[in-house]
């Protein structure tokens, strides 16, 4: 789990698309070199660190493209991220911060297995929309809440989205761990989802579901929104500069309320789709990180809805990577997380991005 | 006289807009003169200010200071080199006092990383001292005038030991006394050894005070003149290029219908005593030009904010031809057609890191959706290309707006507010800070929408831009409307002053309680 500091996040979120065509060079540029920098720093870690760099380095780099299993779960992987990196691409457009990611995760997971398991004779064509409409309207409604709370009062929408997700994910354990336990499990987790609103398997034997399609698909009609659209426009207008908006006859307001709620609604159905397509149960944190890590990745992809996708998948690769590596080479998940955390801070540095502008300028 | 510091060959092109914004220019400036760099907006001599104070890298070319040549990467570089400069919008914190402000960046430490106060009040003041100004070091920025607060610019720079002093339009804020007191302080600093770099495009000011002149037109140096060998108009026909005649013709109003009427408005802000806004009374009228003067801080900001639905009054009514429109909000106003053109044209009429054409639809982008609520794309293009090139904008629509001149700033905010005007437009500081060519073209506009019958207010701290163009003039002084007559031989610039500074009040007997406020007068 990796917090970034709130100076970063701001960063992330002023930095806007300008002339295209040399902003697209820059930021390529700019991304591949940070690539080249972190990768070489990883590597120096790697071989103070571990006893056998080779094998760890090979593990870390190659390790989830090995076979379909790796790979297939490593796609899997990306898919919740992938949402809730545009739950926050959204927010941050806007200038809102929503840093409730991780509970509006585990709240739309609650919401979409309470729905499963309650009416379990339903059939899937039907059960599984309704569950997905459930999360996604938990999330919003816990999202939407922090919004409100700035509409009406002004409160800081980072404090309370913070606070009141933290005070969910205990509420939602305790859920788990009473109503929704299943008696015959030793484990912490409800009883298993009844199989029709199982999400289809595409690439056995991995955990690979058919959800990854409709997402990337949804990263698209995301991106449409915020750019071809007037709410869309509207949104970003009120993220860069509210004064202007308001003067211009921009609902302002509307804007503390709207981005939270989509922002929301996207990370409850990040709950849904890891309930529903992977884990097929409701077992206790199993939304660990997927919240915090959407930040790192709508950062990665500077809030763009369609940069999200490679984010996530990049994102997932360093996991996979770093399991990968632990399992099969000698370092550790700490070492694993400082060396994934060390490419992180590097990719969201600012710096070598206007360092590559600058010199674009000159040539 | 020797060179002290010379600019040679310097080119600067922004990528973004690809503007040539300096073409090879070369400045030379001699120890111990007032060089006045005069030219338009959009002239380049920001640009070239910007890469001597190292805000800007220039794409070729050299600075020399003594013969040796520089490399400013830097203000911080700029600063070691003795050069300082003096924004025209200022710098201050104003919760701050002079002396914090002062040093801030440079503060004297005490034990190392404790910030010592004493000896920061104590610093400043010997440097205040030793230039004759007349503000206390540990007054607070916030109860400073306009005029002190850049002398706090000028000494913060005096105390960094600058030799250069570079000041950036330093007179567009000030009243008539203050450009006074200014020129003195500069003529007493010249006087003391310092190099002083004025850039400015208000002719008299260039006669007054500069020993030296180079004029910038399009990014070059057009002129280098000594400042006894021109009259001013030799200065402006170098500067502008061609000679542009403008004449401020007023026809009789006819069909004078209020548009706008305010009644007894009052703004008053908690804990405050005097009003902000004093029951304020007015009316605009179609085919009416109405100009609201006043010197900063009496009114005019916050009335600005009322008409435009930014700042809800206390009490009073305000109508629209005959609706309540009291607590309306700026967008229920734009609703119902109020155009406006801001004071703050970076904050609130722009959004610097937007497009020209994101930035020209905010009020309009509703009208070019197609039925699913997607933006049509063609619509939007045709329509800022049109505005763009009708309004003579120097910048393509995707271009930040931020990287555009002050007055083509105000041209996209001109060319927006005016495209929708219905009945009413409201016009802040219209002219602020741009150049001759650029206010007569907004002059020309806004004579144009009165004659198709629009409504206007325009409120602004220029007592000429007023008297040339209201057909009622109204003076605001502590909040209180204090003079309100149609335009006549009468209103002279002395007349106004009279009522600007608070000797005069048309509506004194009105008033029924007594002055009781304890403020002084500065």
């Amino acid at each position: 789990m990796i917090l970034p500091t709130l100076e970063l996040m701001q960063k992330g979120i002023v930095k806007v698309k300008n002339n295209r065509s040399s902003n697209m060079f820059v930021s390529l540029a700019g991304l591949g070199i940070t690539l080249g920098i972190a990768f070489f720093v990883m590597f120096i870690m790697i071989f103070i660190m571990s006893d056998t760099p080779k094998d760890t380095i090979y593990y870390f780099f190659a390790g989830p493209l090995t076979n379909k299993y790796y790979f297939g779960n490593m796609l899997n992987a990306a898919i919740p991220l992938m949402l809730t990196g545009l739950g926050i691409s959204f927010a941050f457009r806007a200038s809102m911060f929503n840093l409730g990611g991780e509970g509006q995760v585990y709240i739309g997971g609650l919401a979409a297995a309470s729905v499963c398991l309650s009416l379990p004779g339903l059939p899937g064509f039907i059960g599984i929309p309704l569950s997905l409409a459930a999360a996604v309207a938990a999330g919003a409604l816990v999202a939407g809440l922090s919004g409100y709370f700035k509409f009406k009062w002004s409160t800081d929408e980072l404090i309370s989205s913070f606070l009141i997700s933290n005070a969910l994910i205990y509420i939602v354990d305790n859920i788990i761990t009473g109503v929704l336990q299943d008696p015959e499990s030793s484990l912490l987790t409800s009883r298993k989802l009844a199989e029709q609103f199982w999400f289809l398997k595409i690439f056995p034997p991995s955990n690979l579901d058919i959800s990854i399609v409709f997402i990337v698909v949804l990263a698209f009609l995301a991106y449409f929104y915020l750019f071809k659209t007037h709410q869309g426009y509207e949104m970003r207008i009120c993220g860069l500069n509210p004064e202007f908006a308001r003067y211009g006859g921009i609902n302002v307001k509307k804007y503390f309320l709207l981005p939270m709620v989509l922002s929301g609604g996207f990370h409850g159905m990040a709950g849904a789709v890891s309930v529903m397509g992977t884990q097929h149960m409701l077992f206790k944190g199993f939304s660990g990180g997927m919240g915090w890590n959407g930040i790192a990745v709508a950062l990665i992809a500077r809030n763009n809805p369609l940069a999200v996708i490679p984010s996530a998948l990049f994102f997932a690769y360093l996991e996979a990577g770093a399991k990968s590596a632990m399992i099969n080479a000698d370092i550790t998940i700490e070492i694993a997380s400082v060396v994934q955390a060390v490419v992180f801070y590097l990719i969201t540095a600012q710096a070598i991005y206007s360092f590559v502008q600058r010199r674009r300028r000159k040539a | 006289m020797e060179t002290y510091l010379a600019m040679r060959n310097i080119t600067k092109i922004y990528d973004s807009s690809n503007v040539i914004a300096n073409d090879d220019v070369n400045l030379e400036i001699r120890k111990g003169e007032i060089h006045a760099l005069v030219g338009e907006n959009g002239a380049g001599k920001s640009t070239l200010m910007k890469i001597l104070y190292g805000m800007e890298q220039p794409d070729s070319g050299q600075i020399m200071i003594n013969g040796k040549e520089v490399k400013i990467s830097s203000p911080i570089a700029a600063n070691a080199q003795g050069l300082g400069m003096v924004h025209q919008h200022f710098k201050l914190v104003k919760e701050f006092t002079v002396a914090q402000n002062v040093v801030l960046g440079k503060e004297p430490k005490r034990g190392g990383f404790l910030f010592d106060n004493h000896r920061a009040t104590k610093e400043v003041a010997a440097v205040i001292e030793q230039n004759n100004f007349h503000i206390s070091a540990d007054t607070k920025i916030s109860e400073l005038s306009v005029g002190q607060m850049q002398q706090v610019e000028i000494i913060k720079m005096l105390y960094r030991k600058a030799d250069i002093l570079i000041l950036d339009e330093p007179t567009s804020v000030l009243t008539e006394q203050e450009i006074q007191r200014l020129f003195e302080t500069l003529r007493r600093l010249v006087s003391q050894g310092k190099t002083i770099i004025i850039i400015t495009h208000k002719l008299a000011e260039v006669k007054g005070i500069s020993d030296r002149i180079t004029v910038m037109r399009n990014g070059k140096v057009v002129a280098v003149k000594e400042t006894k060998d021109v009259d001013e108009h030799e200065i402006s026909r170098l500067m502008v290029g061609k000679r542009i005649v403008f004449d401020f013709q007023r026809e009789e109003g006819f069909c004078l219908d209020p548009v706008l009427t305010m009644r007894d408005v009052s703004v008053v802000r908690k804990r405050q005593k005097r009003p902000l806004l004093d029951r304020v009374n007015l009316a605009a009228s179609t085919c009416e030009i109405v100009g609201i003067t006043g010197v900063a801080g009496n009114g005019l900001t916050e009335l600005e904010d009322v008409i435009s639905g930014l700042m809800p009054v206390t009490s009073g009514t305000v109508f629209h031809n005959d609706d309540d429109i009291t607590d309306m909000t700026a967008m229920q106003l734009r609703d119902r057609g109020f155009s406006y053109v801001p004071t703050d044209r970076l904050n609130r009429g722009s959004s610097i890191q937007t497009s020209i054409k994101e930035n020209m639809i905010v009020t309009s982008h509703h009208d070019y959706l197609n039925k699913s609520g997607v933006f049509n794309r063609e619509k939007i293009s045709t329509h800022v290309k049109g505005l763009i090139s009708e309004y003579l904008i120097d910048g393509s629509e995707h271009a930040p707006i931020g990287t555009l001149s002050g007055g083509n700033i105000q041209k996209v905010i001109l060319a927006r507010e005016l495209e929708r005007v219905k009945d009413f437009i409201l016009f802040s500081e219209p002219t602020w800070g741009l150049d001759v060519a650029s206010s007569d073209f907004i002059y020309e506009k806004i004579l144009e929408v009165r004659e198709r019958g629009v409504a206007v207010i325009i409120i602004s701290s220029n007592i000429d831009e007023v008297l040339a163009l209201a057909d009622k003039v109204m003076v605001m002084y502590r909040g209180r409307v204090v003079l309100d007559r149609e335009i006549s031989e009468e209103l002279t610039r002395e007349f106004i002053g009279e009522y600007m500074l608070g000797l005069k009040d048309d509506f004194a007997d009105t008033r029924v309680d007594a002055e009781g406020d304890s403020e002084g007068e500065k």
